[in-house]
């Protein structure tokens, strides 16, 4: 099967297109280097993830029907977010239930929803060739991408591969204390969260924590005062690594 | 009381982060209980499938609940239990008075129950005359400092040594050292001793009942929980309708799974299965026994999509994984009932409206439902209350226009555009090296710098062919 | 209507046909039950003691009274304890046997240790199995600081679920109180601390009967 043919959406996030463009970049330069020509629909906003965490459903469900919409004309969809990924597989359809039509629409969507690192390995099965050496990083596992997707492997897989050394951290699920609206209802533990979860990445004695989450990502820079670590989206280490981002200019 | 909103759970937590023996405590009790339950699990030979068969029972059994608490009721009475049926805490303390001062009692001695915290029993007997003794270790303690429990399996992990010690030699007329914990537990030995062979009435809850041979199923570590039921002449026992379970074979998996998910022991130190009061040809123990089965709310989540939080058995695993609970303990959520479990059900056993900022203390990090021996999805259920605090408007009412503007422009492409420009020209005076400072009055995130918004969207690059 | 109505009403308008689980069947296979018993009591800080026959019980209980400087001893003369004088051998000790010596309650608050059989032994979590009947008071072995069970070897079976489904397939009538004991009594409330014997016995030592009989 001619895999590369097919179409293929990229879902930026909304987190992504505002705060992280870069990662929306490192993320389609990898997916062309696997051989993929991904479309942007440049319709796409958020998945809706926000207001069904903080209780409005209603503005939930619009906005998983807008994207779906959107979205179901692809053969894949690939998100740089593991937590909106499970957003479209795992809630959607729960969301849509019994929603004529839509809860089979949210159905078909999910089986063609990837996260980014678990759709290269497991569809593109991409084998990253390093161009350059990278400090040695520590691996933050969000939340949603491990328990909901089940999705721990992949970005290790692919770290290692691009001749990362990932020095691991206790408790590498435990989470990073974003939780979405969380983080403002009740800061100051979000915050102490954080603080915890950072000073352990950097007992680890890497240089840069990596995650494969929007949230995570800027909520640890958020708290990043007087560390001594940086903290980076694993598309963005991975392009580094292969040499598709100038670290100077886009990272 | 007065609700627990998001200010109250907000100025509590903030003195527990600030609270550093606090922090040390919590941080090492709630890692030994994890790093017990996961050795415990994994010495299984089938784990997981022994969770999903408890999920069965407990599902089942709540399906066809009203044929087994009758069984239950049945068989308990043949045993020669009286059997009571409360449908609020008032009227469940009000069974326990009216049984005190049949029997003439003026002292009761009780085990650890997370029941008779949810009915609020200690204050009812005070109120009645009747003196109230917490047996279990941890539990008289926080009955002597006159707080409430941090923890449903370590109710007192809050307290220091010497507030320990302190509370103590008040108690005992000694003077303790707070450096010898072997010691301090032998004074409350010696001191409780007297109370449970003096005691009127013992009062304990249940772990779990088992219809068909109407016992009550207690476990301890102490041996309080032998002491209550068999020292007294009454014995009172409380527990929630859910608490139940049809035969002694769904017993056994429930047994099997709670110690070890709660602090990692194969089975609690005692297992006390109570069957009826003592009977004539026995040596010892309570001539009369009543048990309460006490409604609160319970039943009316039968059938609905709070249904699955009935299938808890108490285990507190829940808490030990939480990265909330775990940051500021037990008591900003201001309910026997903490963590990610009593997030959930102190607003359904005690209104939504006294407990609003519970459905909002959590990340949403699923870590519960993993370690969960039956697997509860609590926080699909945090959701739906969230969804009730904002249909019932119990949430502020600006969050709501954010909430719903938001909404309506991130389904308007053009408009979201037109947004991103309006957000970056706002927050450009407060801008600086990438990141946001907003001024303190203003700050939602309480000293969190949030990285800025990019220069250009996504989009833009994408548009502009830069990708 | 009262509240039992109330609220049996409710949920039996809930009600729903699923069907009930089969019982767990035991997943465990220890090719040493004995040995695994020892090993379990151990781990939760019981003592365990083997011995070929009774005359080795007699002597591994004579060596703990002394171990203790026992005065006062309370046996449960539950089966097979019943067929023998255990009072007997040991004329210096003030012995209460209970069911034949009256009131044990003020006897075994100022006992040293208490004597017991048990009913079952669990291998897989190193438990005993004790029950209240007439031969057995429940605080004869729960307020001395002390707890020797001797016990025979055909009483260990596997764990919680072979345990069940041998009761249950005996269908006799359960005793008012049937307590599961493993380990000494403990408590960790004091700042994680362990302390033993906080209400319970602080000791509970098991000596098993290889030869024990039934």
């Amino acid at each position: 099967m001619a895999t590369a043919a097919r179409r293929i959406a990229f879902f930026a996030t909304c987190l992504v297109d505002q705060f992280l463009p870069e990662v929306g970049v490192a993320a389609v330069r990898l997916l062309r280097q696997a051989g993929f020509q991904p479309d942007f629909p440049p319709e796409q906003t958020c998945c809706g993830q926000p207001f069904l965490n903080s209780g409005f459903r209603k503005q939930a469900i619009h906005l998983a029907r807008r994207t779906i919409a959107i979205f179901e004309p692809y053969d894949y969809i690939v998100l740089p977010s593991g937590s909106c990924t499970a957003m479209l597989r795992v809630h959607y359809p729960h969301l849509l239930r019994g929603d004529d039509g839509w809860h089979e629409r949210a159905q078909a969507l999910a089986r063609r929803t990837f996260e980014f690192t678990e759709f290269l390995v497991h569809v593109a099965e991409w084998q990253p060739v390093p161009t350059r050496s990278l400090p040695p990083v520590t691996y933050h596992d969000s939340c949603h991408m491990a328990r909901m997707l089940h999705l721990r492997e992949e970005p290790r897989v692919l770290l290692k591969a691009a001749g990362v050394t990932i020095n691991e951290m206790p408790e590498s699920d435990r989470c990073c204390g974003f939780g979405g609206i969380f983080s403002v209802r009740v800061p100051e533990v979000s915050n102490a969260i954080t603080a915890d979860k950072l000073r352990e990445a950097v007992e680890t004695r890497a240089s840069i924590l990596v995650t494969a989450d929007p949230g995570c990502l800027l909520q640890m820079r958020g708290m990043l005062d007087h560390t001594p670590i940086h903290v980076e989206h694993v598309a963005v280490i991975l392009a580094r690594a292969v040499g598709l981002l100038d670290k100077e200019n886009e990272g | 009381m007065s609700p627990v909103t998001l200010g109250h759970f907000r100025a509590q937590a903030r003195q527990a982060l600030a609270d550093p023996f606090l922090q040390q405590a919590l941080a090492g009790a709630t890692a030994h209980f994890r790093e017990g339950r996961e050795r415990a699990l994994a010495e299984l030979p089938d784990a997981e499938a022994l969770r999903d068969h408890l999920k069965a029972i407990r599902r089942a059994t709540l399906a066809r609940l009203a044929d087994h608490l009758e069984t239950f009721e049945r068989r308990a009475q043949d045993a020669g239990a009286v059997v009571h049926w409360a449908l609020t805490p008032e009227e469940a303390t009000r069974i326990v008075v009216q049984i005190a001062r049949e029997h003439r009692v003026q002292m009761v001695v009780k085990s650890k129950s997370m029941t008779s915290e949810e009915i609020h029993l200690n204050a009812a007997l005070q109120a009645a005359g009747i003196q109230p003794v917490e047996t279990d270790l941890g539990e008289w303690i926080i009955q002597l400092a006159g707080e409430s429990p941090s923890h449903i399996i370590a109710p007192a992990v809050h307290k220091t040594r010497q507030q320990v010690a302190e509370l103590l030699s008040r108690a005992t007329g000694q003077d303790l050292s707070p450096d010898d914990i072997p010691a301090l537990a032998a004074a409350a030995r010696r001191f409780l001793r007297e109370k449970f062979l003096l005691a009127g009435m013992g009062i304990s809850g249940a772990n779990l009942a088992v219809a068909e041979t109407g016992s009550i199923v207690l476990v301890t570590n102490e041996g309080n929980g032998r002491l209550v039921t068999s020292a007294p002449p009454v014995h009172v026992a409380i527990l929630g309708i859910e608490k139940i379970v049809p035969t002694w074979a769904d017993a056994a998996v429930w047994l099997a799974l709670l110690a070890r998910s709660a602090t990692g022991q194969p089975l609690s130190v005692y297992t006390s299965i109570l069957t009826g009061p003592a009977r004539p040809e026995d040596v010892d123990g309570p001539k009369h026994m009543h048990i309460i089965l006490l409604d609160n709310r319970r039943s009316t989540y039968v059938g609905t999509s709070y249904e699955e939080v009935l299938q808890c058995i108490r285990c507190g695993a829940c808490l030990n994984v939480c990265p909330v609970y775990r940051k500021v303990g037990g008591h900003p959520y201001g309910s026997p009932y903490t963590g990610p479990i009593g997030a959930v059900i102190s607003p359904l056993l005690f209104g939504l409206d006294q407990y609003p900022a519970l459905p909002h203390a959590s990340t949403l990090c699923t870590a519960c439902v993993d370690v969960c021996p039956a697997r509860i999805d609590l926080p699909r259920m945090l959701i739906d209350l969230r969804t009730e605090t904002v249909e019932e408007q119990l949430i502020p009412r600006v969050d709501g226009w954010a909430e719903r503007g938001a909404a309506w422009v991130l389904r308007h492409p053009r408009w979201y555009r037109w947004a991103s420009r309006m957000m970056r020209w706002l927050l450009r005076p407060f801008i600086r090296e990438g990141r946001l400072h907003l001024p303190p009055r203003w700050d939602p995130f309480a000293g969190r710098r949030l990285p800025a918004p990019a220069p250009r969207l996504f989009r833009d690059l994408w548009e502009r062919g830069d990708v | 209507m009262d509240a039992r109505e109330i609220i049996l009403a409710r949920l039996r308008a809930q009600q729903r046909d699923e069907p009930h689980p089969p019982a767990w069947r035991s997943r465990r296979h220890f090719p040493d039950l004995i040995a695994r018993f020892g090993q379990a009591l151990e781990e939760v800080g019981g003592e365990f003691l083997r011995v070929a026959n009774w005359e080795g019980a007699w002597e591994a209980l004579g060596k703990v009274l002394d171990d203790v400087g026992a005065k006062r001893v309370v046996v449960n003369p539950d089966p097979p304890l019943d067929r023998f004088d255990v009072a007997a051998r040991w004329p210096t000790v003030e012995w209460h046997v209970v069911g034949r010596d009256g009131d044990v309650r003020s006897f075994a608050r100022e006992a040293d240790v208490g004597v017991s059989s048990a009913v079952a032994a669990l291998a897989e979590t190193g438990t005993v199995i004790v029950a209240s009947g007439p031969a057995h008071s429940r605080l004869a072995v729960l307020l001395p600081p002390v707890h020797v069970v001797l016990l025979p070897a055909s009483r260990v079976t596997v764990d919680l679920f072979t345990w069940v489904a041998q009761w249950r397939g005996a269908s006799s009538p359960l005793p008012s109180s049937v307590t599961l004991i493993t380990g000494p009594s403990k408590t960790a409330d004091i700042e994680q601390t362990l302390a033993t014997g906080v209400h319970g016995p602080g000791r509970l030592i098991v000596v098993l009967v290889e030869e024990g009989g039934e």
